[in-house]
């Protein structure tokens, strides 16, 4: 018995391996190795990997590392002997972090598609082009119109306002947010907020999207830089002077939560945007690239046309004005030390897949990627409901855009350490003091 | 005779128990993995209904998502070409450093006992860089690292075997005329078939399951099973629980079908292994 | 003899001895050096002494709350997988009907993976933590508990089998003695099944022992290390502290080195006791 088995399996085996090796023989022969940092568009780069080298004939190999494990996987794959051509980093820290690999490409006709090239990474003197941003991207509240429109319509209510664009400000967000928790039966919803997701890995939401905001405003008032970013980057401390806020609007989110606080850590981002998509919340903080994973929910419920952004308000002064928060923490880079033929080829693909019209399909309605180049018209803008938001915030002046300063934060050591922090605050291991000690000890430990 | 009657039934039922409490887990994956994923990580003890029941989708998705297929038959080309390696040629070094004693020899044997001590962390990373520099960082190259990784503990049982068979027989079938090689593979080989077999199940059980040393090594162009089953969890942005249940089903049903078969010689391997281990 | 057998040394030791050199032995070589070395990538090491080995002590204390965590775990792991598994090896020398069948069961999940049976368990813990509104990552204890349910579950089979063995090798003639001299059943527990087992005794506690140590592909599934690295045991920690972070290359080494250590001297501890036994008997 074991015997037959044992040969059967061992022919069989010896067979499909030898036409799996003859087929997939070449993969390790690619021109063009993209190391893609979203995993969401993980099967859109694939398909247009097969696309350009029907095109082309130059082959493209993507490899996606998993949700959180970019740097990792970078590490790993950047010391081989065919590391990839085309990597990402995420801003002016990852840049610090990749330098030795960061080819000088502003001669390229890739980084002259930058429609303002003060927002390119250059090295410390300020000269060169290292890193070229390829999407700017808008976070924010997410609401769902159609159960705000369903509440304003309720007799009985606590705020005087009428629809949920008259909301400006954090006291005004509060008092809409715990009336609709008291009235949550009448508005058939289960919660407010989607989960405030805290699986390790899964709380970039709140460790670094949402504690961009209290920290944007505090290197907004640097004496010594105009730029919050760079002030954020020559920060060797921070106060956390709006720490404060930061709680309120934590708290919000997680005391209306569809989820009991002791669950927060088991939930992932895509179990919230599942919750926002069968209706049963109203609001999740996430931005424009969301839509993606809106649209793929089975039984999906919401109306396209009741997708809206607000912004995340959390009790500044003045914070009628604010707008969402918009910027990029993906920069394209090319590696210095594969050969010159390959870094040729990678830039010859970038360029194509932001000016060719099948490049351009892609990165407008699959990739649904708003771009920082000239190649793209007005029209060429995406179409699906929260990059029209973030567009319209965009071009409105009378908001102001809160910018990406989380860039600047010291490392990744330091958002996953706030992230652990803030689980165990919300499971109510640890009080609101150990996460304003963490953000500010970390900081500084971890910025050296 | 009446009294141990009585507690054999007790045992018999407390052992109904037990086994029963082993199979819940692998149960509940196989039913979960007909659910829909949004009805699975809040209520995994519930059977799926006319409203959860999702048919084939997870498994469908998931095959899909994971390339299984693909990673399946990684996975046992992989693990049966590593095995086979290691049985042929862990056998014959072990025999040969037993036989001809020179101090080489002994400081070999004492490095192979030795390298069974050294936990994976110590030489993942210096290891991985090696193989990739060598262009050793495809399937075929993995097979000669299994070879070399696993040469410890295998040759460390082949050796206590080996001991134990007559010289005679051996000094015979060279006088037959045989040279060395063809001792060996007619005389010896045959007669270390219950050691190999045990240094296969053991060496099987290790490579099919392992994760670390394949994901380093080939894991961003080749995924075995375990390799898939973990970028489900981080990849593509979302964990679809369904489908991580079909994977989870799929990846458990060729071990039971391995070791169904296969289980005499499993067990004995196992308490062979363990007791030389 | 020796000298036919001599010429054909290269057939025979060359395909393993160069994969034990490239897979093992040089990586290792390499590894100690490494651990007394600031790098990046192998190219770029710099000696620097023994930094690496004080930082990875004093930077933080993600290691020693790790080791902590693992000789904790690694305790209560040892103790539940082996006195689960002499049991059931009583149990089931009992010739009791449905033996093998329950033998088969017992030993199925040991055939399962790490990183599967990890996933497994998430699933069933925080099913069921779900009822009181809290999941795995809730607390530390709750990992805690999971990875040691979750080892006993695959490695009980294990122990089990070579219990089985041990307890098959008492000769039926000293335990036929004791049942006429009237010795109750615990009485032949104590006096005579447990000294005679000893030898498995001893290589199921180390097996499970130097397991529990090394344990990885379940801890990274099934908590990660959550909440806030409170669950990570050792080799987890040597695995992000390398590949989480640029700059802590050589800590990681070095952590790896002092792990190996200790790894190393458990199997030491074993020589000493296996000979020990050996020699009273």
């Amino acid at each position: 018995m074991f015997k037959k088995i044992l040969s059967v399996v061992l022919c069989v085996s010896l067979i499909l391996s030898v036409t799996l090796l003859v087929g997939c023989g070449d993969s390790g022969s690619a021109d063009v190795y993209f190391l893609n940092f979203k995993p969401e568009s993980a099967n859109v780069y694939i398909e247009l990997a097969e696309t350009y080298q029907k095109e082309t004939g130059v082959k493209v190999k993507v490899v996606t590392a998993a949700a959180n494990t970019y740097e990792q996987t970078l590490k790993s794959e950047i010391a081989k002997s065919s590391a990839p051509t085309i990597f990402q980093v995420n801003g002016p820290i990852g840049y610090q972090s990749w330098k030795d690999y960061c080819l000088n490409i502003e001669n390229s006709d890739f980084a002259k598609l930058l429609s303002d090239d003060a927002l390119a990474i250059r090295d410390a003197n300020g000269k060169g082009i290292y890193a070229v941003p390829y999407v700017v991207e808008g976070y924010g509240i997410i609401y769902n119109d159609a159960i705000m429109r369903k509440y304003f319509s309720l007799s009985q209510r606590a705020v005087d306002i009428d629809n949920a664009d008259q909301i400006n400000n954090f006291a005004t967000l509060k008092a809409v947010v715990e009336d609709m928790t008291a009235h949550k039966d009448e508005l058939n919803i289960d919660g407010v907020f989607a989960s405030t997701s805290l699986l390790s890995g899964e709380d970039w939401r709140w460790q670094t999207h949402l504690l961009n905001v209290p920290l944007y405003y505090e290197l907004r008032d640097s004496e010594d830089y105009s730029d919050p970013t760079i002030a954020g980057l020559n920060a060797k401390e921070v106060a956390f002077r709006y720490s404060e806020n930061y709680k309120n609007i934590f708290d919000l989110y997680i005391n209306n939560s569809i989820t009991e606080k002791g669950l927060l850590g088991s939930k992932s981002t895509s179990d919230s945007m599942a919750e926002f998509a069968l209706s049963r919340v109203a609001m999740v903080q996430n931005g424009n690239w969301a839509w993606s994973q809106i649209k793929d929910v089975k039984g999906n419920t919401v109306a396209e046309n009741d997708i809206k952004f607000l912004p995340i308000y959390i009790g500044v002064d003045g914070e009628e004005e604010q707008g969402l928060c918009i910027g990029t923490e993906n920069y394209f880079a090319i590696n210095k030390n594969v050969s010159e033929e390959q870094q040729q080829k990678s830039l010859d693909f970038l360029y194509w897949l932001f000016t060719s019209d099948t490049g351009k399909d892609y990165v407008t309605n699959k990739l649904g990627f708003v771009t920082p180049f000239t190649s793209f018209t007005q029209a060429e803008l995406p179409n699906d409901p929260l990059a029209r938001e973030v567009v319209r915030y965009m071009n409105d002046r009378s908001k102001e855009t809160v910018p990406w300063i989380f860039t600047s934060f010291p490392s990744d050591v330091f958002k996953t350490e706030v992230g652990g922090v803030l689980l165990e605050y919300a499971q109510g291991n640890k009080v609101y003091q150990d996460v304003e000690n963490t953000v500010k000890s970390k900081w500084k430990s971890e910025r050296k | 005779m009446k009294k141990i009657n009585f507690s054999n039934i007790l045992i018999f039922v407390l052992l109904l128990v037990l086994s029963f409490l082993f199979l819940i887990p692998i149960i509940t994956v196989v039913i979960n993995s007909f659910k829909d994923q949004f009805f699975i990580s809040q209520t995994p003890f519930v059977l799926p209904n006319s409203n959860t029941f999702a048919g084939l989708e997870n498994y469908i998705k998931g095959i899909a998502d994971t390339g299984f297929i693909a990673a399946f038959f990684w996975s046992l080309f992989i693990t049966v070409c590593s095995v086979a390696a290691i049985v042929l040629f862990t056998a014959m070094t072990a025999w040969y450093i037993t036989r001809v004693k020179t101090r080489f020899n002994s400081i070999l044997y004492y490095l192979f006992v030795f390298s069974m001590i050294v936990p994976f962390q110590m030489v993942m990373f210096t290891m991985s860089k090696i193989a990739n520099v060598l262009k050793l960082d495809n399937p075929i190259g993995l097979v000669f690292i299994y070879l070399g990784f696993g040469a410890g503990l295998s040759v460390f049982i082949f050796s206590g075997f080996v001991k134990s068979i007559p010289l005679s027989l051996e000094e015979a079938a060279i006088i037959d005329g045989c040279n060395t090689l063809q001792s060996f593979i007619y005389v010896v080989f045959p007669m270390l078939k219950p050691t190999a077999i045990t240094v296969a199940i053991l060496n099987t059980m290790w490579i099919w399951n392992d994760y670390l040393l394949p994901y380093l090594v080939i894991g961003s162009d080749y995924k075995t099973i375990p390799i898939a089953v973990q970028y489900l969890k981080g990849g593509y942005g979302s964990v679809d629980m369904g489908a991580m249940m079909a994977m989870l089903v799929l990846s458990i049903v060729p071990v039971i079908v391995f070791y169904l078969s296969c289980q005499k010689y499993i067990i004995k391997g196992v308490t062979a292994g363990a007791v030389k281990g | 003899m020796k000298k036919g057998a001599k010429r054909w040394a290269i057939v025979f030791l060359l395909p393993t001895v160069i994969a034990f050199c490239i897979a093992f032995l040089i990586p290792f070589i390499m590894g100690l050096y490494l651990s007394f070395c600031e790098f990046r990538t192998v190219g770029d090491a710099q000696f620097v002494g023994l930094q690496n080995y004080i930082r990875a002590f004093s930077q933080d204390s993600d290691f020693i709350n790790a080791l902590v965590f693992t000789i904790k775990y690694a305790i209560t792991a040892v103790i539940s997988i082996n006195v689960i598994a002499f049991f059931l090896a009583l149990m089931l020398t009992r010739r009791i009907r449905g033996t093998n069948l329950f033998r088969t069961i017992f030993f199925m999940p040991n055939l399962i993976g790490g990183i599967v049976l990890g996933y497994i368990w998430q699933l069933i813990i925080n099913g069921v933590l779900y009822n009181y509104g809290y999941s795995i990552t809730s607390s530390a204890t709750f990992g805690y508990w999971g990875l040691v349910i979750l080892s006993s579950w695959q490695m009980i089979g294990y122990m089990m089998i070579i219990y089985i063995a041990g307890i098959q090798n008492i000769s039926s003639s000293v335990l036929e003695a004791a049942r006429v001299d009237g010795a109750s059943s615990l009485r032949t527990l104590i006096s005579i099944t447990i000294p005679s087992v000893m030898p498995s005794i001893t290589i199921c506690l180390f097996l499970s022992i130097t397991n529990s140590f090394k344990l990885f592909d379940q801890n990274l599934a099934l908590t990660a290390g959550a909440p806030s690295k409170q669950t990570q045991m050792l080799a987890l920690d040597i695995y992000n502290t390398f590949y989480g972070r640029i700059g802590y290359e050589g800590v990681g080494q070095a952590k790896a080195v002092v792990f190996f250590v200790m790894v190393a001297g458990i199997a030491l501890l074993q020589l000493y006791f296996t000979r020990s036994k050996e020699v009273e008997h």
